[in-house]
């Protein structure tokens, strides 16, 4: 019997570790993030106290009240760039999904010459490094007057997103038999109508996921957007995060507030779809 | 070569219970068949003894080793999946030597043990092919080889030969026969397939709901089922089962029809029964076995007729319940002829209505 | 009538391709173009001026281009090989849990919803020398009682870095390889279990040639945006102190941006461009050979 005493000491040991690693593991991850948070909530002097405060003493909302109220603060007009994120980041969302969605539906339904080449050349064209994209495209949009525009920079989203959305697409529309359009073609839908109300309900987590990274993509963004947007007409969030710091100082309490404000619609948006995200990963990527 | 024991072996998921209290002692080297209706419990039963399945109660012993707590690989056995269970990643070559290379045998070793298995199931010209590329029958052959590469003290088959055409599953059969006898390992088989139950085993399990009902020699669950559920279970055409009561000796059907109580039964009067009877054991008169002593007679109208070639299966009415029968050296029957039948009593059997078990003892 | 003799798969695929050539494809000529100039941004003339491949030349036989070169493979080589495995580990034991694994599920993509710019705000606070919680942590846990400079010495500042990253994008290759996991069937876990596999052994066996094809996705995901780094780098050291942090990203840009030198921070943009590709083409590959080995058909 000594044998099964062992293994049933080595299951708990195991167990144990598990637990351990899966709390370290998860601490590590969320207290950078929860840190932010908290300090949203904390008066500056706190934050920068030496010795350390741990123990929060006065919680309070004067950074947020600060951020929207535009005074004390330099004026920074958070709710501008809040707006411009918005608009900027669900227009290209939806046009790359638009895109993407005939790209993805070509690659997936028809062969032609050098598909794979044309595959791989899309994807390529993502993995342009941003800061080196966005020294011609400084020039050309300097040139063609859409610099500091949202027309300008949701047309780079735009192209940034498409080939991961048509790669994630493709993989779902590969997963609906062709029998299923053709049957309904048979059944008097013309390709249009087939396409509308037989691959794409089936393919929709696809385009929900693809949807999300997009989103999260542009939202994020910072290193064109840097570049591209000069003014309040068109600043991002994540660029005007950088209002918050001068030379020499850094208004951390102000920054984390507007952090709070960028992190907060990703994190309802990906809550929402976080099913067809991994879904969506899963089927894009591996069966495709 | 190890003896293998169930005893009380229980198995619940949360509240429900799937295996409730299964004893079992299977001998060195026995081939023991278990036969069920589908969700009975059989796989389950088959994957605690393998390990794959932690025993909600009870224990298992293989050889002299209590294995509750020991995971699969130090239990020492082979293990043919219902559903396969081929590795996708690997050729069907990988696959059947796969066991082999972590047991850490020598190449030459691996090729020869492989190459002899592909022999035997007819899979030489297919080696080099990943599973995927393969037929339905062609992975349960890779399966099948699988486990007869390696020489283990125990085997398990979740019905190994399911999915092969008529030919291929005999001729298998007989190679799992050949198996058992050169190897001697102890087999646990399940299978659905009346005749591979027969054929294959030294005993066959009779499972129902989580509990074992029978347990005995393929002639003795034949021959003496001890309830109608055996009896129906067992055997194709499945016992005919004809309501009656008690009287005189007699068992009276619903319309009034008599047949007298098999030979050595004392059953009260008035009691509840039914009366189970073969097709092989009522045949009609001048198609029939020679009569034995103990004979009865009884006249019913043929609805259909299944010929067999050198038998026909006659169906027909008798009390309001449909009978299936046998006729010998077959002539052509129209239906709705009156026929007179001979029912041979010692063969036949008769069970408590109400519990359904066999008043036989 | 012209419409009608586009084959319907040119249709489809030129929305995206005209985006593409006008963000993409038009700015890298011209990068490439100026790229062959002494462009300076404050003296537009310079453009005119052809000097072959003197930038190019000049890059070639910078020490600083070089050093910034090689910075820039090892933080990808270590970044990426350690979210992989960071991310398989913790995938591995998410997948275990029985109760909650949605919540822990969920909590898992939180640093994705941190925008890169962010994230590097946060940790050049937290690796702060003098107020940053990881300091204040290690003085108040007695453990030193120094202010460890974690982003004013080079490598104490290199790992700071690849911290803030991996704490990112480890999110990347865990939700993925979970995705991977549940995909595995179980029955041919179970036949190695009975074929005599150690756990150790399954994993080895079965489960992580399975898992390949979801690595190599995230490996994909992630070569297509490894600049993202950038941001965080930029605005944790902005490569420095003293150019010890300095990566091909922080180096262009302060070339560029800074400088003005745009014909010498394209050319170098050109040699960062083709490596990002090059890693993008070499995990697709890779992707494509490991979904063969499984039979799961082609791309
Ligand atoms: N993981 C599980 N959770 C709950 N119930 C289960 C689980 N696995 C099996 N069962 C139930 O246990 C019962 C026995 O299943 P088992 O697979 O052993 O049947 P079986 O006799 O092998 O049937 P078949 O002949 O169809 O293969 C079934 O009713 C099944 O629904
Ligand atoms: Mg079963």
């Amino acid at each position: 019997m000594a044998s099964a005493t062992q293994h049933r000491i080595k299951k708990r040991a195991l167990k144990t570790a598990h637990f351990l690693g899966l709390f370290l593991a998860m601490s590590l991850i969320c207290i950078p993030g929860l840190w932010v948070v908290l300090n949203s909530f904390r008066p500056t002097i706190e934050i920068m106290a030496k010795p350390p405060v741990w123990m929060p003493q006065s919680l309070s909302l004067d950074h947020y009240r600060a951020m929207f109220g535009g005074a004390g603060e330099g004026g920074i007009p958070v709710m501008t760039y809040f707006r411009n994120s918005l608009i900027i980041s669900i227009t290209s969302t939806v046009i790359a999904l638009l895109v993407g969605m005939a790209g993805g539906y070509a690659f997936a339904r028809y062969s032609f010459k050098a598909k794979g080449m044309m595959f791989v050349a899309l994807m390529a064209s993502r993995a342009v490094p941003g800061v080196a994209l966005s020294l011609p495209l400084f020039i050309i949009f300097g040139r063609t007057g859409i610099i500091d525009t949202h027309f300008g920079l949701i047309l780079v989203y735009v192209a940034m997103n498409v080939p991961f959305t048509i790669w994630l697409i493709d993989g779902f529309f590969r997963q609906v038999p062709k029998e299923l359009a053709e049957a309904a073609e048979i059944d008097g839908c013309t390709r249009w109508q087939a396409f509308w109300k037989v691959e794409f309900p089936v393919a929709r987590s696809g385009i929900a996921s693809a949807g999300i990274f997009a989103f999260l993509t542009s939202w994020n963004e910072y290193a064109l957007a840097s570049q591209l947007t000069r003014s309040t007409t068109s600043k991002t969030m994540p660029v005007g995060l950088l209002d918050f710091t001068s030379q020499f100082t850094l208004n951390w309490g102000g920054m984390c507030a507007l952090a709070v404000l960028m992190i907060i619609p990703a994190l309802l948006l990906t809550f929402v779809v976080q099913k067809h995200l991994i879904a969506g990963l899963t089927f894009g990527g591996v069966k495709g | 070569m190890a003896q293998v024991q169930l005893k009380n072996v229980v198995k619940k998921y949360g509240a429900l219970g799937v295996v409730h209290g299964v004893n079992l002692d299977i001998a060195e080297g026995e081939f023991v068949v278990l036969v069920g209706p589908s969700g009975c419990g059989k796989s389950t039963t088959l994957r605690m003894v393998a390990g794959l399945e932690d025993i909600t109660g009870g224990d298992i012993v293989i050889g002299d080793r209590v294995v509750n707590d020991l995971p699969p690989r130090e239990r020492n056995l082979a293990m043919v999946f219902q559903n396969y269970a081929l590795y996708p990643h690997m050729t069907v070559r990988e696959n059947l030597g796969f066991s082999l290379k972590i047991a850490k045998k020598s190449q030459p070793e691996i090729d020869r043990a492989v190459d002899e298995a592909a022999n035997i199931l007819s899979l030489t010209p297919l080696l080099d092919r990943k599973p995927g590329a393969l037929s339905g029958g062609q992975r349960q052959r890779v399966a099948m080889g699988r486990a007869i590469v390696r020489q283990p003290e125990v085997f398990l088959f979740d019905e190994p030969l399911s999915n092969l055409d008529a030919k291929l599953r005999t001729q298998m059969r007989v190679e799992i026969k050949k198996l058992h006898q050169r190897v001697g390992s102890t087999v646990i088989y399940v299978t659905h397939d009346q005749i591979e139950a027969m054929t294959l085993a030294d005993r066959i399990v009779i499972m129902r709901d989580g509990h074992i009902v029978q347990v005995g020699t393929p002639l003795q669950v034949f021959e003496n089922p001890v309830n109608t559920f055996v009896a129906t279970f067992i055997g194709s055409p499945p016992m005919n089962l004809l309501d009656g009561t008690v009287q005189a000796g007699q068992v009276v059907l619903a319309d009034g029809t008599t047949i007298p109580l098999p030979p050595g039964l004392h059953i009260a009067d008035g009691r509840r029964v039914q009366f189970g009877v073969r097709a092989d054991n009522i045949m009609p008169e001048g198609h029939a076995l020679p009569p034995t002593a103990h004979m009865a007679f009884v006249d019913m109208a043929v609805t259909l007729t299944e010929p067999l070639g050198t038998e026909t299966l006659l169906y027909a009415t008798l009390a309001g319940t449909e009978i299936q029968a046998k006729m010998l050296n077959p002539r052509p029957v129209s239906p709705g002829e009156t026929m007179r039948f001979g029912v041979a009593l010692d063969k036949c059997h008769i069970f408590d209505a109400d519990t359904g078990l066999n008043l036989r003892g | 009538m012209f419409r009608a003799k586009l084959p319907p798969w040119l249709v489809l695929l030129l929305p995206a391709f005209i985006i593409i050539l006008a963000v993409v494809a038009i700015p890298l000529i011209l990068s490439l173009y100026s790229s062959f100039t002494p462009y300076h941004l404050t003296r537009p003339d310079t453009l005119w001026k052809w000097t072959g491949s003197f930038n190019y030349i000049k890059a070639a036989s910078d020490a600083n281009f070089w050093k910034a070169f090689g910075r820039t493979v090892l933080l990808l080589t270590i970044a990426l090989n350690t979210e992989m495995l960071l991310g398989l580990g913790l995938a591995l034991m998410v997948s275990k849990v029985t109760r909650g694994q949605r919540a822990l599920r969920t909590a898992m993509m939180f640093p994705m919803m941190f925008s890169p710019i962010l994230v590097g705000f946060q940790f050049k606070f937290i690796f702060n020398d003098n107020v940053g919680l990881v300091n204040n942590a290690l003085q108040s846990l007695g453990l030193t009682d120094v202010a460890i400079p974690w982003l004013v010495d080079g490598n104490l500042a290199m790992f700071a870095i690849i911290f803030a990253e991996v704490w990112t994008s480890t999110s990347v290759f865990a939700i993925l390889i979970l995705a991977g996991l549940f995909a595995i069937p179980q029955d041919p876990l179970e036949a190695a279990k009975v074929d005599g596999c150690t756990p150790w052994q399954s994993f080895r066996f079965v489960t992580l040639p399975f898992l390949m094809p979801f690595i190599y996705i995230a490996m994909a995901i992630r070569s297509l945006d490894v600049a993202r780094a950038y941001d965080i780098v930029q605005v944790m050291t902005n490569g420095g102190p003293a150019r010890r942090t300095e990566l091909l990203w922080t180096l262009i840009g302060r070339t560029g941006y800074v400088d003005a030198r745009m014909g010498y921070a394209n050319a170098m943009g050109y040699i960062a461009i083709l490596m990002s590709i090059g890693f993008t083409i070499y995990f697709f590959l890779k992707l494509q050979t490991a979904r063969r080995e499984l039979g799961m058909g082609e791309m």
